[in-house]
């Protein structure tokens, strides 16, 4: 398996959308979902959860890996800065690695301005 | 030891341990996340599983129920790693407690480390790592 066959995956992110996933989750701390508190905080705006955009990672691993993805995969990562509404994030690999049994992968979201918004590893078992 | 309603991240030692957490990932709770995230793959239906994310996601939400976070607080770090598929419709039990405090330049950064074991398994099918800074400021008495 090579990077050239992961991702990437292009995501446009709403206010709707923020708010749906508060929803879901359970997560409505306001800096994601009450604009008016947010523009008060040094972000001066809403912004997405961390969980929301790293979600663009998740998709794009299970899109190439399936079954090994959903039963085995593992990530680790930081969230860098904030996506905001109205935000093209981009998740993409940078590099692949074997490692063991596995498949370890640089990855990273991006918004429209080059900016990293996440990045970290993920890791697959390779399979047969 | 009783957790008192909305307990504040930001108190909680070291080696606190959550009291368990238990719920379903039903298969409308997995519908919504997969709308929210605007994932619209088959592989989830076509293997029964649910996104671990949404797993993860479902429980850190749990956690949310009894954990109070200011509002300035910031998600910095996640890890997650599966261990097993985790069905559509499974009812999970999580098992989570601070495993590290930290305060420097004004944040109080605390990881969570979180488990979610299937009903009727003693193998947990994910285990995760949570990092969330909160301003020291805003630690006490909640954000504003």
């Amino acid at each position: 398996m090579s990077a050239g066959r992961v991702g990437p995956v292009v995501k446009e992110l709403s206010q709707a959308q923020i708010e749906r996933y508060a929803d879901a989750t359970g997560d409505h701390n306001p800096i994601h979902v009450d604009e008016a508190f947010a523009q008060t905080t040094p972000l001066g705006g809403t912004v997405a959860h961390g969980m929301l955009v790293l979600a663009a990672i998740s998709e794009m691993m299970a899109a190439s890996f399936g079954e090994a993805w959903l039963t085995g995969g593992k990530l680790k990562v930081r969230f860098r800065g904030p996506a905001r509404p109205g935000d093209r994030i981009t998740a993409s690999v940078q590099e692949t690695a074997r490692q063991g049994a596995g498949l370890v992968y640089a990855v990273e979201c991006r918004n429209q301005r080059g900016e990293v918004l996440i990045n970290g590893t993920v890791e697959v078992p390779a399979g047969e | 030891m009783a957790t008192p309603a909305r307990t504040s991240l930001s108190d909680l030692a070291r080696g606190y341990r959550f009291p368990a957490i238990s719920f379903e990932l039903t298969d409308d709770y997995v519908s919504r996340y997969l709308d929210a995230v605007e994932d619209a793959s088959a592989v989830y239906r076509e293997r029964g599983l649910a996104p671990p994310l949404a797993a993860a996601a479902r429980g850190l939400g749990a956690l949310l129920e009894v954990l109070d976070l200011p509002d300035g607080a910031l998600h910095v770090g996640q890890e997650v790693a599966v261990r097993a598929g985790l069905p559509i419709g499974a009812t999970l039990t999580l098992a989570g407690r601070v495993a590290e405090r930290a305060e420097r330049a004004g944040l109080i950064i605390s990881v969570i480390e979180f488990e979610l074991t299937p009903a009727g398994s003693d193998a947990a099918a994910l285990t995760g790592r949570t990092t969330v800074a909160v301003p020291a400021r805003l630690a006490s008495g909640g954000g504003s």
